[in-house]
């Protein structure tokens, strides 16, 4: 009732306004209580939060969260202080997943498909006839001895769900599972593999640094572990030590550059060069380590020669070199800008022998090598990669294909192929809970839970020099009729029967997780020391949200051989430079990542950090550019490489060399939710398909574009008004000889 | 019944007592280490999960409606390759002599006991005055009720109000989780502790670059950090005498022009 309407009846008669105003809430629905609480549920008081340990699962970092709940609503997702990843922050992104949980827009139930495949039509089907469904075509496929016609395709899945997952396929007789995403760092891993051994990522301890020469690592935002990066860089700028230095290397200014103290605007597919180039200037100046090893990899690359390529003048090169073997820790990252080269691993390798010369590797403030005591480490099969199955599907070789997480419809070029190869596919199935772009494709749609509703555990990778495992538990009851993951490849196994039903027995994922985890109790001793057995052990680490042991110092050396990666020129870009004058950057962006954010409505609305755009896509152009081409911020333009066109407004972006333009990835979504759908456009799409033959990662720095005007679209939604302060004085500094001279606050 | 009426006497006295109306329980300040802070906007989602701030859509954003009680702010000095991004966050400032106190006609935002600048959203009624005189930009408006689509609401916190159209709001330093935190420290029959109390931003940020805390207590972190050679305040010289502290960032060689 309106205030004004109440008013109304108080002027007829005070008993009609009583009598009225409760007539008008008699209209509950129906089945509808009050619930009387009076044996209340073990962990509910009225009006008082419940926090649950966790963690977060947006994006491979695995950061520890706390779940605040209120009578059996998840409220909030916030940092968990006590754990070692994150230490009480999380980011835009993670904060979301509760949005997530309750997304309008979820998968309530089984669906089969109706109309053709990619419309999106279904109905709703019965647990029980979904998963005889999917059944019936495993068995099937089985009869017929084509087991290997069987496909899983996971996102980066890790721990107790990976092998789950690993037992199942294996079972069935298929030794085809793989996992994929558009961040996966292989090239990261598979440089660390050549060089150092390992395929894990190590701990960049930037906490501890005191000068962080970052090429492309937007650590601030997207990189790899951010918020575990974030909080080592708020303490090297403001820790109890001397204050640490960041300098940029990369061709579009990102978020971490416009905290950085210096810019490098290297051009773009020169960042490796450019750090071989300082690598051999350590080297030529006597400031190595062991120079004879390296002299004769790194003799290529003298900085007078690198300097032009870069387009970076020779005495930066040079007084770079020597900041950077003389600052003592230093440490250098190669971000998802360097690796997304095409030869991205080359410029992985790079900065790790920059690493290794100025002696970094094996040293707080360094690059610290993570072991895997747990023996759980995400293991990374560089031969499984989208490719392997597209030209699987084209050659028939795949009857069945299962999808979770993954979304390659979305996050693969065009020029890939993918949703020709998924056509030729007789039987897809997909356990997302979300209507994306892969799953529209689906003709049976297994929604499985999401983090906040499902058990799991997690080893971060990369760790932070120490051993970690986090335990992911259900903090609210399911909100749809959806299952857990784990539950839907048990149960699945028991209707298929057979060996697989003989191999995987756990009556639930639940009970199988606790099994993994007591074998971990029992082979791990520094987790069994000061527990009472493995059930107290395993309540603490649920109320912790894991268990997390001290930290080990491991070292690793970069080996010589490491040079035989590097390739000596430039990264490749595709089209001609005088039909297309413009390198493209497509990046990761704050909020929707690799487009998995974009049904978040408050991420949908986050201004992005650099221009403060939201609720679309833009292309951000140098000021210079855009006026030699007669543009204007706000003009709606084409962006066009040899292998598509899609459109954008024009965002004057000073951070960015003039001739480069750069589009964030994540929107341009066809599914994906009323919030993410038909929004935006997806800079993949006109990306040529290039993909690392050893790695299997995709090249996304790999076009040049040209800009052309005519085109039509949703206009520019920016939330700022100018970016000049006017003489106000809003943001004020001090130079850095002026902080050193101050006194400092002590906390 | 004497012992009441003393009470109320002494209260009454007390109220002629020079200094009464400056003399605060607490003095809730926020400090913000922009050297730490990286614009990551983080906080700017805590808030949002936190105080029930509604999505307003594309269309309303484009009328700058959108609902961020806090926001980063992004200055960009110089032109290509010599570019330099400053970011500082911008919530309510919690003036102490407050523009927008004095121009409400209905009482609806005035100051309170703790030092903080509070909105009692059922006097309000809309007349936009506060948000006129604000000097930070920090107040936003309900132009309409706005929904939260089938099950989003789940999420809503219960300790915050969602707000109807036609009352304005803005940042309140999370007045529910102090409120929280007196009530727990009452409880267990002791003064609130430095730290007992971190709003959504500060709880949520990945650098630690926001800091909360009583100034009135000469131990606390932001007593300290508020002794900072780097401490201003944001757009000082108005004198609106706000309890936001920034630490200034290091940076370049110092000689910003606030172009």
């Amino acid at each position: 009732m309106k205030r004004r309407d109440f008013l109304k009846f108080i002027g007829i008669g005070g008993v009609g306004a009583g009598a009225g105003f409760v007539l008008g809430k008699v209209s509950k629905p129906p089945g509808a209580k009050l619930i009387p609480y009076l044996i209340p549920p073990e962990d509910i008081i009225p009006g008082v939060a419940t926090w649950y340990a966790s963690v977060c699962t947006l994006c491979g970092a695995g950061c520890g969260t706390l779940v605040r709940v209120m009578e059996g609503r998840a409220k909030k997702v916030e940092g968990n202080p006590g754990h070692p990843i994150n230490r009480g922050g999380l980011c835009a992104l993670g904060q979301s997943s509760v949005q997530a949980l309750y997304n309008p827009d979820r998968i309530t139930k089984p669906l089969k498909r109706k109309g053709p495949r990619g419309s999106g039509e279904y109905a709703e089907i019965t647990w029980d006839e979904a998963l005889k469904t999917l059944a019936a075509n495993l068995i099937e496929l089985k009869s017929k001895n084509e087991s290997e016609k069987f496909h899983l395709l996971t996102s980066p899945l890790g721990g107790t769900i990976d092998r789950l997952a690993g037992e199942f396929v294996s079972a069935f007789g298929s030794s085809n599972y793989s996992h994929y995403g558009l961040f996966q760092r292989k090239n990261l891993a598979f440089a660390n593999l050549s060089t150092m051994g390992t395929a894990s990522i190590p701990h960049y301890d930037i906490e501890n640094t005191k000068y962080l020469l970052s090429f492309g690592a937007d650590f601030s935002s997207t990189w790899v572990s951010p918020v575990n990066y974030s909080n080592g860089y708020g303490k090297m700028r403001q820790g109890t030590g001397e204050r640490g230095k960041l300098v940029q290397v990369e061709p579009r200014l990102s978020l971490t550059g416009a905290n950085a103290d210096e810019w490098v605007p290297a051009k773009p597919g020169t960042e490796a060069l450019l750090a071989l180039a300082i690598a051999n200037t350590i080297v030529e100046k006597g400031l190595a380590r062991d120079a004879s090893a390296w002299r004769g990899v790194l003799s290529r690359y003298k900085a007078k020669d690198m300097a032009s390529i870069c387009d970076v003048p020779v005495e930066r090169i040079e007084a770079m070199a020597v900041e950077f073997a003389r600052t003592r820790p230093s440490l250098a990252i190669a971000g998802d800008s360097v690796s997304s080269y095409e030869n991205g691993i080359s410029g992985a390798i790079a900065v790790n022998i920059l690493n290794q010369v100025a002696g970094n590797i094996g040293v707080i403030g360094g690059v610290m090598p993570n072991g895997d005591d747990l023996g759980n480490g995400k293991k990374i099969d560089f031969g499984r990669k989208i490719s392997t199955l597209i030209s699987a599907a084209n050659a028939d070789k795949i009857k069945t294909l299962i999808v979770y997480g993954a979304n390659p419809v979305f996050t693969t070029p065009k020029a890939a192929r993918l949703e020709e190869a998924l056509s030729k596919v007789p039987f897809i199935a997909s356990f997302s809970s979300f209507m994306d772009e892969t799953t529209a494709h689906a003709d049976i749609i297994l929604p499985a839970h999401t983090s906040l509703e499902d058990w799991g555990d997690d080893f971060p990778d990369p760790g932070v020099a120490a051993p970690v495992a986090s335990i992911i538990q259900p903090v609210v009851s399911p909100v749809f009729e959806t299952k857990s993951l784990g539950d839907i490849f048990i149960e699945l196994a028991r209707a298929v029967g057979g060996n697989v039903a003989g191999k995987i027995t756990a009556p639930n994922f639940a009970e199988y997780l606790k099994a993994s985890w007591k074998g971990l109790y029992s082979r791990n001793r520094e987790m069994a020391a000061g527990t009472l057995g493995f059930e107290d052990f395993w309540n603490k680490a649920l109320q912790r949200g894991g268990w997390w042991g001290p930290s080990r110092k491991m070292t690793a050396t970069v080996s010589a051989r490491a040079g035989e990666h590097l390739t000596g020129a430039p990264a490749r870009f595709e089209g001609e430079e005088a039909q297309y004058p413009f390198y493209l950057i497509p990046y990761a962006q704050t909020a929707y990542m690799d487009g998995r954010g974009a049904n978040l409505p408050w991420l949908q609305e986050l201004p992005d950090p650099m221009t403060s755009v939201v609720w679309g896509t833009w292309v951000e152009i140098n000021p210079k550019t855009a006026a030699s081409l007669g543009l204007k911020e706000g003009d709606m333009v084409n962006i066009e490489s040899p292998f598509g066109k899609i459109s954008a407004p024009v965002y004057l972006y000073p951070g960015i060399r003039p001739d480069t333009v750069a589009v964030p990835i994540g929107q341009g979504h066809s599914h994906y939710g009323r919030y993410a759908k038909g929004r935006g456009a997806n800079p993949i799409e006109i990306l040529p398909y290039k993909e690392d033959p050893l790695s299997g990662e995709a090249a996304l720095n790999s076009t040049r574009v040209r800009i052309t005007r005519g085109a039509t679209g949703e206009r520019l939604v920016k939330m700022e008004g100018s970016t000049k302060e006017f003489g106000r004085g809003i943001v004020q500094t001090v130079s850095p000889s002026e902080f050193k001279r101050m006194k400092k606050e002590v906390v | 019944m004497s012992g009441l009426l003393e009470r109320i006497a002494g209260k009454l006295r007390s109220y002629r007592e020079p200094g009464y109306y400056t003399k605060l329980d607490h003095k809730w300040t926020m400090v913000i280490d922009l050297d730490k802070c990286n614009g990551c906007e983080a906080c700017v989602v805590a808030c949002y999960a936190e105080n029930n701030l509604p999505v307003v859509g594309r269309e309303e954003c484009e009328k700058s409606r959108a609902f961020s009680w806090l926001r980063i702010e992004r200055y960009v000095e110089g032109e290509y390759p010599d570019v330099k991004v400053k970011f500082i966050p911008v919530m309510c400032q919690h003036c102490m002599k407050a523009p927008c106190e004095t121009g409400c006609p209905v009482y609806a935002t005035y100051h309170n006991q703790d030092g903080l600048n509070v909105q009692v959203y059922n006097r309000c009624v809309g007349t936009f005055t506060c948000a006129t005189y604000c000097t930070y930009d920090v107040r936003r408006f309900n132009w309409f009720t706005y929904k939260w689509p089938k099950p989003l609401e789940a999420q809503l916190n219960p300790d915050v109000s969602v707000r109807e159209m036609g009352v304005m709001e803005k940042c309140t330093f999370c007045i529910q989780r102090i409120r929280s935190a007196k009530d727990t420290a009452k409880d267990e029959s002791r003064p609130v502790k430095d730290g007992d109390i971190k709003p959504a931003c500060s709880q949520s940020c990945p650098t630690g670059a926001i800091y909360f805390g009583d100034i009135q207590d000469p131990e606390s972190v932001v007593a300290k950090l508020a002794k900072s050679p780097r401490r201003y305040r944001l757009l000082e010289e108005l004198n609106a005498d706000p309890s936001v502290i920034y630490l200034k960032r290091v940076m370049g060689d110092g000689t910003s022009s606030h172009e």
